[in-house]
């Protein structure tokens, strides 16, 4: 319990919390199917806090759009439910957007240009991959389909591109953030 | 002698190849045959488990470029981050946003001020969720009831099947509160060491070298299976009972360290765990106490007419700060903080009268 914490309740009242009704009305618009709706949301809280704890986050507001999207896909598929037909349409970040998410203070901003300078060493296809399906929110499909190539491929290429990322963190001293 | 074991393992970046891979299939979700195969893979080496938890967190970590570009408004752009592209070169345009927002947030800001009641509703549901949801570490109640806490920077998978509840360790430390089912054993795997138990409750703690098992309630049955010992014999150890504390050093023959904790030992082990406090029209003076015997920081009434005041709330331990908002923003407290240990809350109206 320490000051840091205080701030850390402040920010998510703050900057957090003004997102939950439209993050819910979104959930439930577009997932009619996850029952669980309050659990969904407090995970993605639960997982913003973490993130925000160990580092800067660009967008919160994008951060739980796109985690909760990617656990409601996650939770369709364990269901066996189809998914709305619509779903492979969605861009969760186009919608509400009127107001810009604030950002994190710019002497964090150290921590996010790494994490894009990682992304910018990339081979061009596996920079496109990632940027798709992490600063956009994409599925792995969705991903495909967008760059006219195969789901494997996208796993693939994703797969040299993370083993790269993880090589330029240990290069630029990124690693020490792991290990809590 | 050391030398020749590492022979019959994969070098460092085959592991880091695969775990990526796997990484990969995670995120799309595993089909029924992946996940066996995934298991498997990860009993196969102790090390596939520190792999797979570093590739996971990497893939996480840039969950925070999420949105990046929607301060731009565009269009979905798979060249958005291309060599050349407008992020690019110590990032002059990534700057003007980081200076834009803050004005966008004080027209926010500006928005909500003009609506006063939209403000205060917004302060008051606001509060009542940073209860909930603040400093908590994370629990996860299972299909049976039984509860699993992370501590901070666990990673645990879950894998229920009708024969067993199988649950495994692969980063940092939890916590067990199983469910009684005599008819399906519990079992936390964590680099190749298993902890079995009916009913009960325990701590596991993956280090760097060894895992830490302490049982805080019933008995739990310790077995180490045959990745760790090289005569492929499961080895069996007798059966660990409330206060036991077993320590399995990984790597070459495992070495099982058996002790005794005692009560307040105990505590301090597991004192991570934030409890959930349940408080039935408790006076403060009472709740007070509660919060000091479990956090570093301790709080304090400035007012005397503070100590008789009754509340009826339920709140985690370590959510300290999350109940003195709550007795400000609802309850007309004030807090003072004095320096980073000590809290003081006084009554907001006395003071104003003063």
């Amino acid at each position: 319990m320490s000051p840091q914490n205080v701030e850390q309740a402040r920010w998510f009242v703050d900057e957090v919390l003004p997102h939950e009704a439209n993050l819910r009305s979104w959930l439930r618009a577009r997932f009619p199917a996850i029952e669980d709706v309050d659990d969904m949301v407090q995970e993605a809280f639960t997982r913003l806090l973490k993130a925000h704890d160990s580092g800067p986050i660009a967008n919160p507001r994008a951060f739980l759009f796109v985690t909760t999207r990617n656990m409601a896909l996650n939770q369709l598929r364990h269901m066996r439910y189809e998914r709305p037909p619509d779903a492979n349409e969605v861009d969760p970040l186009s919608i509400a957007d009127e107001v810009n998410s604030p950002l994190e203070s710019m002497a964090k901003e150290e921590e996010l240009q790494q994490l894009i300078l990682a992304i910018q060493a990339l081979p061009n296809r596996c920079r496109q991959v990632m940027t798709l399906r992490k600063i956009y929110g994409l599925s792995q499909k969705e991903v495909a389909s967008r760059l006219g190539i195969s789901v494997h491929t996208v796993e693939a290429q994703g797969s040299i591109g993370l083993r790269k990322c993880i090589e330029y963190f240990r290069d630029h001293g990124y690693l020490a953030h792991f290990k809590t | 002698m050391n030398t020749s074991s590492s022979s019959n393992f994969p070098e460092q970046p085959e592991i880091e190849k695969a775990a990526a891979n796997w990484t990969l299939r995670l995120d799309r979700g595993l089909t029924a045959e992946e996940q066996d195969k995934y298991s498997q893979w990860l009993s196969e080496d102790p090390r596939h488990g520190e792999a797979i938890a570093l590739c996971r967190w990497g893939w996480d970590e840039f969950d925070r470029l999420a949105g990046l570009q929607t301060t731009q408004h565009a269009k979905i752009d798979p060249d958005l981050l291309a060599p050349g592209n407008r992020f690019v070169r110590k990032s002059p345009i990534l700057k003007f946003c980081f200076a834009v927002v803050p004005l966008a947030a004080a027209f926010a800001f500006m928005a909500v001020a003009f609506w006063p009641e939209h403000a205060e509703k917004q302060s008051v549901f606001a509060s009542k969720s940073a209860i909930e949801l603040i400093a908590r570490l994370e629990q996860k109640t299972l299909a049976d009831g039984s509860v699993i806490e992370l501590n901070r920077g666990a990673i645990a998978e879950v894998e229920y099947s009708p024969e067993a509840r199988r649950v495994r360790l692969i980063h940092g430390e939890a916590n067990f509160t199983v469910a009684k089912d005599p008819d399906r054993p519990f079992i936390v795997n964590v680099a190749g060491v298993d902890v079995c138990a009916v009913g009960t409750q325990f701590n596991v703690r993956l280090k760097d070298d060894a895992v830490d098992v302490i049982v805080s309630e019933g008995i739990v049955r310790l077995a180490t299976s045959k990745i760790l010992n090289s005569a492929s014999d499961v080895l069996e150890e007798p059966l660990l009972e409330v206060g036991h504390r077993a320590v399995v050093k990984l790597g070459g023959t495992p070495k099982v360290n058996r002790s005794i904790l005692s009560p307040s030992d105990m505590d301090r082990e597991l004192g991570w765990q934030p409890r959930m406090l349940d408080f039935d029209d408790t006076p403060m003076s009472e709740i007070v106490l509660e919060f000091n015997r479990r956090n570093e920081v301790q709080l304090k009434l400035g007012d005397s007419s503070l100590a008789d005041i009754r509340f009826s709330n339920y709140i985690w331990s370590d959510n300290l700060e999350g109940f003195v908002r709550l007795m400000e923003s609802n309850f007309g407290m004030r807090a003072e903080w004095h320096g980073s240990s000590e809290i003081v809350l006084r009554d907001a109206g006395k003071n104003q009268a003063r």
